[in-house]
């Protein structure tokens, strides 16, 4: 059996067992790095069977340079949040299982049918993990995000069998630079704005990133976020590039939009969850601004950043969980000068906090100046303009730092105790790849930079 | 002309004649060992089935000049032959605990259920408008009988009743339509039919009525009137039996007039076809979103799985038809291993509430899980293998350029995916009030396991179901 194919049916096959053997978190944590470790002995390219001979579909799954960056930050941020349960439950060890191996099949599909079945099936446990786990609104939180995603890519088989049509094939290898009917683009886009989300497809996702437990934040919004940016890369940069670019303006403008509405919603909010949340859909929207504008360095910045996006993002619903824990609620009026009775915790938090609005030397620092490189090049006020989203960021974080850490203390409470030697171990590992990144970033922009498809300016 | 029967002949009938002799066996257990029947029946159902079933994969072909302008024993006949039978073997395994908790006589249960799938086998293996319609009322008679089975429950005799006039109703017009058609072309047999000219008015009026009948026995909206009320008011096995075997019988001939008879005749009817799909798709997802009871919430469920399946009957390629028997099978499985699931919890007379079904992961996790993957396969949602059976459908349709249908089929895969999802969420939501765990059950069990394998096996091997059916 190949490398690759185990990498896919591990967690899948772990998925089974925790099903019929009750896992306990360590084994579990143990079992969710075992694609991690696969990756770093390394994969194979191709992994080819005839799956469905009359539909001609293929079981084609392929690793390049995009899909290694995924893969590892899926394989990364996996294990975290199995680390974030709270309470232990027969069923959630099946389904975070269920949607590593689903993730990894999505991140290395190259079948274009295969693309569609995992980019769909990957939304049904993160609809249970939100519908069981999450807080009061958890239900009709969870409703609302499936049926936007079921909606957003409902008319993807339509669209899929168009492409097919034209060439008589699924596979990707085959329907590179494909010139399809705009309809079939336009559908493929809108399936990957919704889950991405881009402005304005994001109405799921305060109620779902707010509602749902630190690990189901944690999952949606350190990779299905990615899945949507995959996407585009994927489909939007090596099969429509014609679309793409005849639609980079208007997708352009919509994610600045977005930066800024993000970064204006969340300056508003009086709950720090719902503040990070959207501050996830501000960055993702960044992201995105850079995969529009054409321009290599931008691209490679924004898979760089998607990557660090995923790490901060898991770092930041991590500090908020702990300290919802410890607060007993999610709002800024809930408590303040936690620095009082809590300082490992504000500074690890700060830290982070520093992280997400791309100080020097931490990792969305270097995503981020690639992108206003590309953007500057692009036009100067845009990139100026867009440059102010990292002052509003900074606002908006520090605000809640403020709020909840610095303001004077409220009287104690018993629960208000600092961080214990496991949540400083778990932080410690996401503390290296910030500050990894922040400071050598060239290993993974050499990963990334070999990619064939970005943009030739 | 040789007139008489060779031995290969009998060969070739067997899952017939074994159905009938088991059948008459039935009764006569009945009749004199009542307190046994109780008993033997299911045993002697379950091994008369299985015998047929062996017979049937075992039957020769028969070339006999008697049999040939009735019967057709190709490849497809077979196929059906097999699969009416395994729906029986489902249904009898789903009687169990239903019989357990509610204790009617049984003896003459099982007799109707092997006629209703005697009627079912000549709908497949039909090589005559007659034989069809024979087989068509074999199956009406037995199951206008199954639905008011229950005779103390009220709303049984009303389920029957209604089922009984339009059921007459439906095969009046389909015997007019036979009549037309033989007025038309001068004969009933397919194979004479398949040359006979097709544009007289008369036969196109033959054909209308004929398309209305069979319209009616897959209950696609509007002629869907009758389905919920007589799903409610049967019993659970009986309604399981009519979502599966009814309506794969009512596609099968379908395929047989249809598909193979009057391939491609007309246009028109094509399209007349692919409206009264989309009609059914939207009306039906619509209203299945409202239901709160299981066995009315399965009529408007198998109601826009006929929606479905009328797509590839409107495109009439062969294409479409491996693609309609796939999801025949995927559709039968996931819907016998659901009912096999509710069978646990079905101990009130008007059936399974939606409220007996929350929570039920707390008490039953493996129930919960089946049910789950039975609905998923039911909604077409990857990576189950309903994902493959729907995906079949819609390239056949797309290929054969139905664009608007395969359109609002997709459309509408959002609502159907909202009430699948939406009963699987309630499964796994808390229980206000402890209710005790489901009664465990010997033979649903076997069924629901062997759902899930089924459903497991041919989600991760797709092409594996195609192999069987081809």
């Amino acid at each position: 059996m190949t490398m690759l194919l185990c990498l896919f049916l591990f967690p899948l096959v772990f998925a089974a067992l925790s099903t019929v053997v009750r896992f306990n978190k360590v084994v579990a944590f143990i079992f969710s790095l075992i694609p991690l470790a696969i990756l770093l002995i390394g994969v194979e390219s191709d992994v080819f069977y005839p799956w469905f001979k009359p539909l001609s579909i293929n079981f084609h799954l392929h690793v390049d340079a995009i899909s290694k960056v995924f893969l590892y930050l899926t394989a990364l941020v996996i294990p975290f949040s199995i680390l974030a349960v709270k309470r232990e439950s027969r069923l959630f060890y099946p389904l975070v299982f269920a949607l590593q191996g689903l993730l990894i099949g999505f991140f290395t599909a190259r079948d274009l049918v295969l693309f569609t079945l995992f980019w769909e099936a990957i939304i049904l446990p993160l609809f249970f993990i939100i519908n069981i786990w999450g807080g009061e609104g958890r239900k009709s939180a969870a409703m609302k995000f499936l049926l936007y995603m079921i909606a957003g890519s409902a008319l993807l088989v339509a669209a899929v069998l168009s492409v097919y049509l034209t060439k008589g094939t699924f596979d990707m290898d085959q329907l590179i630079q494909t010139v399809p009917a705009p309809w079939v683009a336009f559908i493929f886009f809108l399936a990957f704005a919704v889950k991405t989300p881009l402005f304005p497809f994001h109405a799921w996702l305060p109620d779902a990133y707010y509602e749902a437990s630190t690990a189901g934040s944690i999952l949606l919004a350190a990779i299905l976020s990615k899945a949507g940016i995959y996407g585009f890369i994927r489909v939007g940069l090596e099969l429509f590039p014609t679309y793409l670019a005849a639609w980079g303006p208007i997708l352009l403008t919509l994610a600045i939009i977005g930066v800024f509405w993000g970064a204006l919603v969340a300056w508003r909010q009086g709950d720090y969850k719902r503040l990070i949340a959207y501050s996830s859909f501000s960055h993702i929207n960044f992201i995105l601004a850079g995969l529009f504008v054409f321009y290599r360095t931008a691209e490679v910045g924004s898979v760089l950043q998607a990557f660090n996006h995923g790490i901060t993002i898991t770092a930041l619903f991590l500090v908020a969980g702990w300290l919802e824990r410890r607060l007993g609620s999610t709002s800024m009026a809930a408590g303040s000068g936690m620095a009082k009775y809590l300082p490992n915790l504000c500074w690890l938090t700060l830290f982070f906090v520093l992280s997400s609005i791309a100080l020097p030397g931490m990792n969305n620092f270097i995503g981020e100046l690639l992108i206003l490189f590309g953007v500057f090049n692009l036009n100067k006020w845009l990139a100026a303009f867009l440059g102010l989203t990292v002052i509003l960021s900074v606002v908006y974080m520090l605000r809640w730092m403020q709020r909840v850490y610095f303001e004077p203390a409220t009287p104690f409470r018993p629960s208000y105790l600092d961080l214990n030697r496991k949540e400083l171990l778990i932080a410690l590992p996401l503390i290296a790849l910030i500050l990894w990144v922040g400071f050598y970033p060239s290993p993974l922009l050499q990963q990334i930079e070999p990619y064939g498809y970005f943009s030739q300016r | 002309m040789d007139i008489s029967l060779s031995a290969n002949d009998y060969a070739a009938l067997a899952p017939l004649l074994i159905l009938l002799l088991g059948g008459l066996a039935l009764l006569l257990v009945q009749t004199f060992w009542e307190e046994e029947s109780d008993r033997v029946a299911p045993l002697l159902t379950l091994a008369t089935l299985i015998a047929a079933m062996f017979a049937a994969y075992q039957a020769p072909v028969s070339d006999n000049a008697l049999l040939t302008p009735w019967l057709k024993f190709d490849h497809l006949s077979r196929f059906f032959t097999l699969f009416f039978l395994a729906v029986g073997v489902g249904i009898t395994l789903l009687a169990s605990p239903f019989f357990q908790t509610f204790q009617p006589s049984r003896g003459e249960f099982f007799f109707l259920l092997l006629s209703a799938i005697f009627g079912l086998i000549l709908i497949g293996a039909s090589a005559d408008f007659l034989t069809l319609f024979i087989g068509i009322e074999t199956l009406s008679l037995s199951l206008y009988v199954l639905c008011g089975y229950m005779k103390r429950w009220k709303f049984s005799a009303e389920s029957s009743m209604k089922y009984f006039f339009m059921g007459s109703l439906a095969a009046a017009f389909l015997l007019y339509g036979i009549a037309l058609v033989y007025g038309a072309t001068g004969t009933t047999n397919f194979q004479a039919l398949q040359l006979a000219p097709k544009d007289s008015v008369l036969f196109l009026a033959g054909v209308v009525f004929i398309s209305f009948a069979l319209a009616f026995e897959v209950a696609a909206v509007p002629f869907h009137f009758w389905a919920p009320d007589v799903y409610e008011g049967a019993s659970t096995p009986v309604t399981a039996f009519m979502a599966i075997g009814t309506k794969v019988g009512a596609f099968a001939a379908f395929v047989r007039v249809f598909m193979e008879t009057f391939h491609q005749f007309n246009p028109l009817w094509n399209n007349g076809i692919a409206v009264l799909a989309m009609i059914t798709l939207i009306y039906a997802n619509f209203v299945a979103m409202r239901q709160l009871e299981i066995r009315r919430f399965f009529a408007y469920s198998g109601i826009s799985h006929a929606g479905f399946l009328l797509l590839p009957i409107a495109v009439g390629t062969p294409a479409a038809e491996d693609a309609l028997l796939y999801y025949l099978v995927v559709y039968a499985i996931a819907t016998i291993g659901a009912f096999g699931v509710i069978s646990f919890l079905d101990n009130k007379t008007h059936g399974v509430d939606f409220s007996q079904i929350k929570g039920l992961f707390r008490r039953s996790p493996w129930l919960a899980a089946i049910l789950s993957l039975c609905l998923l396969t039911l909604a077409g949602i990857p990576p189950t293998v309903g994902f493959f059976a729907k995906f079949y459908l819609f390239k056949v349709a797309y290929q054969a350029g139905y664009y608007a249908l395969v359109i609002v089929a997709l459309l509408t895969t959002i609502l159907s995916a909202y009430y699948y999802l939406r009963m699987v969420a309630l499964m796994f939501a808390d229980t206000p009030e402890e209710l005790a765990p489901p009664t465990k059950y010997f033979s649903p069990t076997l069924l629901v396991v062997a759902s899930l394998a089924a459903i497991a096996l041919f989600s991760f091997f797709p092409g594996l179901l195609h192999l069987a059916i081809e």
